[in-house]
């Protein structure tokens, strides 16, 4: 599982790690019933405190994405649908971030919504075909 | 100054501590919390009074007035019993035993500590390629660093004071050092107070920031915090407009051209733009910054 912070993204690092873990199912790197690394590996790969990890991981096993086995490590649930839940969590986590992003520039929601529909119908990339890892790559540009 | 005392428990808590260098003061009133089981990285320029708040805490040096605590004990009344739960990375590197081999220091200093895990010093040793027959003074500077590391860390002190410790390592090795640092804490509770210049090397470990400028501690908030109510904002200003005092995060961070200004100021974004409003400014772009820049812009000198 790759995960990289971004030191421009203002939100908490463990939300990020949070986001990123749940790209990951959705884009397929990760799916059900795989090991995720331990607490110590990840905080060690991405030189953060592994509180940060740590509070990452309780906040996706409160979600029911992945769970501990104790004595056994760390695990996406077997049985998670990314397609549902974590996919409604990822298009609201875009959507926040376009809307702050909009608002910064003085922008209003209905402009931001129909030129995105706009941009879509020009073409640019499949877009609006729904495939994730288009989506994921506009989101990313 | 932004940031209040957070409710945990302090590691360390200094109240009102001074030190003079002279007519220079080195240490200006300064109130340092930090919270246990957090990493606290301090900055500042050199100069700006990093070491000798370490050297306090250690109680190699005495405040002029005001007090330093850690874990609740008087730095001054109880120096040895603080030291023994300290590991400490000294930012000079004049290190005594100069004719001794590296190994030997090791073994040497491990007698001091209850505490001191030979498999784990061993495993620094290897990982940060400690050249143990060499002696201490035919070391080089990343070398000393190193062995300084591996003193502090082998007997999993419940505080480690590391005074720029990744100065004069590689970048390989640097990287490697602060995953060796992470996973130290993975495996036990541990507060750090860590200083540095180079913040962008150990911004993702930060879960609290504090600034020193010229020996005072202008700010001091959790790292989320401190990116949260820094930003850069860009907008349309009136003739002979000036920044609101109270947004100010220092003096020099403006830059103009014409009509349009860029500031980088202090506050929640939406109260930020609320008062800008109110001085006839219209926001027109709004920026996050990195830790590090949003920690530039109170350090003296800053371009933006």
């Amino acid at each position: 599982m790759l995960v990289t912070l971004d030191p421009r993204d203002d939100r908490p690092l463990y939300l990020q790690i949070v986001d990123q873990v749940r790209r990951a199912l959705l884009v397929g790197t990760l799916r059900a019933g795989e090991p995720l690394p331990s607490v110590r590996e990840l905080a060690a790969e991405l030189v953060v405190n592994p509180r940060t990890v740590s509070q990452a991981y309780r906040e996706l096993e409160g979600e029911g994405v992945i769970c501990v086995r104790r004595g056994q490590g760390t695990f996406v649930a077997p049985t998670i649908h990314p397609e549902r839940r974590q996919r409604r969590a990822l298009v609201r986590g875009v959507a926040e971030r376009a809307l702050t992003d909009a608002g910064r520039n003085g922008l209003g929601v209905e402009e931001l919504v129909a030129m995105i529909r706009k941009v879509a119908r020009e073409g640019r990339g499949s877009a609006g075909t729904g495939r994730v890892r288009s989506a994921e790559e506009e989101g990313a540009a | 100054m932004i940031g209040t005392d957070p409710p945990d428990d302090h590691a360390i808590a200094t109240h009102a501590l001074c030190k003079r260098y002279g007519r220079e003061p080195a240490l200006d009133r300064v109130d340092l919390r930090v919270p246990e089981g957090e990493v606290y990285v301090l900055l500042g320029v050199n100069g700006a009074g990093k070491s000798t708040l370490f050297r306090m805490l250690m109680n190699l040096e005495r405040p002029d007035s005001g007090r330093a605590e850690v874990f609740g004990r008087d730095t001054r009344r109880d120096g040895p019993m603080v030291r023994a739960q300290v590991g400490y990375v000294p930012e000079r590197q004049d290190a005594p035993h100069r004719s001794m081999t590296c190994g030997r220091l090791l073994q040497h200093v491990a007698t001091f500590y209850p505490a001191w895990d030979d498999a784990y010093a061993a495993h620094l040793v290897r990982s940060l390629e400690i050249p143990t027959g060499k002696r201490i003074g035919e070391l080089s500077k990343g070398e000393t660093r190193r062995l300084q590391l591996v003193l502090a860390l082998a007997h999993r002190p419940a505080l480690l004071l590391l005074d720029e410790p990744t100065d004069g390592l590689d970048p390989v090795i640097r990287r490697r050092a602060l995953a060796l640092l992470a996973e130290h804490l993975a495996d036990a509770p541990t507060t750090v107070l860590i200083s540095t210049h180079h913040i962008h090397e150990i911004e993702s470990l930060a879960g609290y920031v504090g600034i020193l400028r010229e020996g005072r501690l202008v700010a001091q908030a959790p790292r989320d915090e401190l990116q949260r109510t820094v930003r850069s904002y860009q907008m349309e200003v009136p003739d002979g407009w000036e920044i609101p005092a109270e947004l100010q995060v220092s003096r020099r961070s403006r830059s103009s051209a014409g009509r349009l200004a860029r500031c980088t100021l202090v506050g929640e974004e939406r109260e930020v733009i609320r008062r800008l409003g109110v001085t006839g400014a219209r926001v027109r772009q709004v920026s996050a910054l990195t830790l590090e820049e949003a920690a530039l812009a109170y350090l003296p000198g800053d371009p933006s």
